[in-house]
Formats: C-alpha cells, sequence, structure tokens
C-alpha cells in the first residue's frame, strides 16, 4: 500500500485493500437467530438477510403481550482484523431509529455465537438511563 | 405507566429523574492488555465540571499518536440504573470517522472501535475490539 493517511498502525494493514476483506465469512452471519437466554427481557430473536449488497437486520423485542418487531434497518459491513477462534468473519453495525429511542447495535459472530452490543438512547423525557447491553444468539436451523 | 418501549427490559421506572450517570469511578488511565497492539495503546478518562472526556494515544510506526480530547457519553448497564457501565464517542480525522463504544466488563474496557475511511484509499471500513485496564499503581 502507498502511504497514506493513518492514525493508527492498523489503518495500514494490508488486507484493508483486498476486496475479499469486506465480505469475509458472511454468510456465517446469514439467518435466523434465537436468543440462548429464554427468559430475556429484551430481544428474543434477529435475522440477518442478504438482498444483493445490502445486509438488512430485523429485531424483535420481548413484549408485554407478545414480540415487538422492530422496523428492519440496513446494516453496514465492517471488516473484522479480530482471530475470533481462527476464523476472521466481517461485523455488521446497524441504526434503529424507533422516534421515542436509538439503538446502535454492533453485530458479531464469536465462536459460533451471534453477539449483540446494543447502546441505547432515549429521545422521549422519560428519565430513563442511555445504556448499553450485550446479548448472545445461537442459529436457528431449519429443518 | 404511560411508557413507550420496544423490549420488556425497558420498561421501568427511573431510580432518580435528576441523576445523572455515575461515572466518576471510571477516571483515569487505561493500559491496552495486549502490549503488541497496533491500535490503541492507552485511554485516558478525565472529568471536568460533571462532563467526561476521553484521550486517546495509538500506536503509529514512528510513535505514539495522540488523537486529542473528546467529550464522552456515558452509559449505564440498564435503563433504571444510574451507575456507569460504558461510553461512545467519535473522532473524526477528515480522511477517517473512528467510533468507540466502550463497554466495561469485570473492570476492564471493552473498546469496539469503527473505523470508516472517506478518502480514496480504497480501504474496508473495520471493526476490532481491545481491552484496557486501568493503572492503578497498586502492588
Amino acid at each position: 500500500m502507498e502511504r497514506v493517511a493513518f492514525k493508527q498502525n492498523s489503518h495500514l494493514e494490508p488486507a484493508l485493500t483486498d476486496p475479499a476483506t469486506r465480505t469475509l465469512n458472511v454468510e456465517g452471519l446469514l439467518g435466523t437467530w434465537k436468543n440462548t437466554n429464554t427468559k430475556t427481557t429484551g430481544i428474543s430473536e434477529i435475522v440477518i438477510a442478504r438482498e444483493g449488497s445490502r445486509f438488512l437486520i430485523s429485531l424483535v423485542g420481548v413484549g408485554s403481550d407478545g414480540p415487538i418487531h422492530w422496523p428492519r434497518t440496513e446494516g453496514t459491513v465492517f471488516a473484522n482484523l479480530e482471530e475470533e477462534a481462527g476464523q476472521k468473519a466481517v461485523a455488521i453495525a446497524a441504526n434503529f431509529d424507533l422516534g421515542f429511542m436509538t439503538a446502535d447495535t454492533h453485530l458479531r459472530v464469536n465462536k459460533g455465537v451471534l453477539v449483540i452490543v446494543l447502546i441505547v438512547t432515549f429521545q422521549d423525557d422519560s428519565g430513563r438511563s442511555d445504556y448499553v447491553n450485550r446479548e448472545f444468539f445461537y442459529k436457528h436451523h431449519v429443518e | 405507566m404511560d411508557m413507550q418501549f420496544a423490549q420488556l427490559f425497558d420498561r421501568v421506572e427511573p431510580a432518580d429523574n435528576a441523576a445523572p450517570i455515575e461515572f466518576s469511578q471510571w477516571v483515569g488511565t487505561w493500559i491496552n492488555s495486549n502490549p503488541d497492539t497496533t491500535g490503541i495503546a492507552r485511554l485516558v478518562i478525565s472529568e471536568v465540571d460533571g462532563n467526561f472526556f476521553l484521550e486517546v494515544q495509538a500506536v503509529g510506526p514512528d510513535g505514539p499518536i495522540a488523537w486529542g480530547k473528546t467529550p464522552i457519553k456515558t452509559l449505564a448497564a440498564n435503563p433504571a440504573s444510574r451507575k456507569g457501565a460504558g461510553f461512545t464517542c467519535s473522532y473524526d480525522f477528515g480522511f477517517v470517522t473512528t467510533r468507540l463504544q466502550g463497554m466495561i466488563v469485570k473492570g476492564l474496557i471493552v473498546l469496539g472501535q469503527f473505523h470508516t475511511f472517506k478518502d480514496d484509499s480504497g480501504r474496508a471500513g473495520f471493526f476490532v475490539r481491545e481491552y484496557f485496564g486501568i493503572q492503578h499503581g497498586r502492588y
């Protein structure tokens, strides 16, 4: 790589200009994922779908009267320079805007488990704290 | 309770409407657990008049690179809590924007970094996590 602008050595990582890095093992993220915690009061299910070059993320929250389907949103793929159990795979970031709150999320697979980190910011005046939370999901294999 | 929520986790009574998130306990210098990092070597969290700031020192080919001081948004662990459990902030360097998401887990900062290049270098945006322990000066 030619000398380009950088703010840390990782910005000079040659793999970043390899087209394959952008979609490395992305198939591993696609599909339906169920929360490993059957008693969660947070996100019960995540669906990650690919439409051409777009990645669409659907979340289902646990509601008082049944599931709450969050508006589907497009995710942004990030190359993942980490080595997870000997296998690199991309991560996906997605932002959800529900009006009264926003959720910035990122999703990645670690040892076959999908990890979602949510950063929730309340836009209403409910007095609730903005927070960060993490949940874990297993792949739902359809027979 | 007339409160909107998209998951039961968020249907709570706030602990105290007036109280800010307590974050002072995380003020200090945090060192990367990986001495061979090619990313961020050190984080310094500071407080001025109840506002919190982050200074990043990254690893460059010719020595450390100071990113400067930026305000952070503090986060709790759940919507009813006022105890600091994480933060977010971003840096815009022109050619790249870097979003940082810190989560405090078992006394360590787990720092998610999202780098999005805006120049014509063809570099893919990338994600990486790094782990930081506080420099406490004991033992």
